[in-house]
């Protein structure tokens, strides 16, 4: 059995686009490339670097829908909005963190074409 | 040429989202990553269309828009502002600025097509009207508001990078007579034929019509003598309109050439319209159909001068 990612019981999410001819190729890109999101979002969450936490959830809220994953969207501006409104430490975001991790690497690949 | 949009957002994913929805319209797309760049790029392409992210890394996108709408180069690009916030107020504060229009993101792409079309079709008719109302009816020249505003800028330009620059006037000989003699519609006629003539010249030349039956051509980067060449070509063809309705008409112009050498002290727009004109005039009083250039002057005059 192929090694599947651990998305803490996240269910596999497919992108909205996934058929779509004109967005297929992009969204293949951006499944690719969330795997190093994830990465800089766990080390940022480590070293407790609000600012590139804020950074890089402030692009999956702008982004993530347009590519069909609605759900990484709203984890993402969810994650954002407790990091620029709350007096909290970012430790204390662990729920958040986890929870945008999660939906990152729920999301399915579509098969090539 | 496709119209231009540029986009200015901090995401790499949401130009690539753009790049591919945008791809078969018939656009150019621009992308830039910063405030800064957006604004310079904004300055420095012109485009009709911006679309812009209301959250914007190093400046936010209202204030982005304020200074857009702020500089008279960029004030009439339309901007569509990009925003993932479903905030009414923020909307509404865009729109307020001066924004046409707003995209939610995620962009739903028949909204996103919809809404770039609707702008740029905007654009292009504000565009034209702006222009109409700088266009003579009758010729489809430029008119004379439009000369005023050309020829101070090209004065301005030719001052500043010690360019030279020509200006010629051009009046119809005996034209009340024509149109006593042979009625209105044809006088019309005239001034159609010869504004045809002297607006198919060399490219960077801009015909305007001055007057009733007098025309203005501002030469840039010609100096008086070459342009009293081109006049003098503009002048050939008007007379040889053939005229087959009318037997025997026969339709000329006179012509007055001046440059910024031709004008003492400090050159403005006002004196070299002026020192066209008096030549001019000396090309009428020395039997018309012709052309005349206005004296060079030479500074610093001698003491008898």
């Amino acid at each position: 059995m192929d090694h599947l990612p651990d998305t803490g019981g996240t269910p596999p999410i497919h992108s909205s686009y996934e058929c779509d001819p004109e967005l297929r190729d992009l969204v293949i890109h951006f499944v690719d490339e969330l795997d190093q999101r994830v990465e800089t979002i766990r080390s940022a969450f480590l070293s407790e670097d609000a600012a590139a936490l804020q950074r890089i959830s402030h692009q999956l809220k702008g982004a993530a829908g347009g590519y069909g994953f609605d759900s990484i969207g709203d984890s993402a501006a969810r994650l954002e909005y407790d990091l620029l409104t709350d007096e909290a430490m970012i430790s204390d975001l662990t729920e958040r963190v986890e929870d945008l991790i999660n939906n990152c690497r729920a999301a399915v690949r579509p098969a090539d074409s | 040429m496709r119209p231009r949009v540029l986009a200015i957002d901090d995401s790499d994913l949401v130009h690539r989202l753009l790049r591919a929805r945008l791809r078969h319209e018939r656009i150019d797309l621009h992308s830039v990553y910063t405030a800064d760049e957006g604004i310079a790029a904004a300055k420095e392409l012109q485009p009709e269309v911006i679309l812009l992210d209301i959250d914007l890394e190093d400046l936010d996108g209202f204030e982005v828009l304020a200074r857009l709408k702020a500089d008279p180069s960029t004030r009439d690009i339309a901007v569509i502002f990009v925003s993932a916030s479903n905030e009414t107020m923020d909307r509404v504060r865009g729109l307020d600025l001066g924004a046409v229009d707003f995209v939610g993101k995620p962009f739903d792409v028949g909204e996103l097509k919809a809404r770039v079309r609707s702008a740029l079709r905007m654009q292009r008719l504000v565009k034209m009207l702006a222009q109409r109302a700088q266009l003579d009816g009758l010729t489809g020249l430029w008119n004379r508001a439009y000369l005023d505003d050309r020829l101070e800028a090209e004065t301005a330009s030719a001052i500043r990078y010690g360019n030279p620059l020509s200006l010629v006037l051009c009046d119809l000989d005996r034209f009340k007579n024509l149109n006593d003699t042979y009625g209105h519609p044809f006088g019309d006629e005239v001034l159609e034929r010869t504004a045809a003539i002297l607006g198919s010249g060399r490219s960077p030349d801009v015909a305007c019509r001055y007057g009733g039956e007098e025309f203005a051509l501002i030469v840039p980067g010609t100096d008086l003598q070459e342009t009293i060449e081109v006049a003098d070509r503009h002048r050939v063809r008007i007379s040889e309109i053939q005229w087959p309705e009318r037997p025997g008409v026969h339709v000329s112009a006179s012509f007055g050439v001046a440059d910024l050498s031709c004008i003492s002290g400090t050159p403005t727009p006002e004196k070299l319209i002026m020192v066209a004109d008096q030549a001019l005039y000396r090309a009428k009083n020395s039997g018309r159909n012709q052309v005349v250039g206005a004296d060079v002057q030479i500074w610093p005059r001698s003491a008898t001068g």
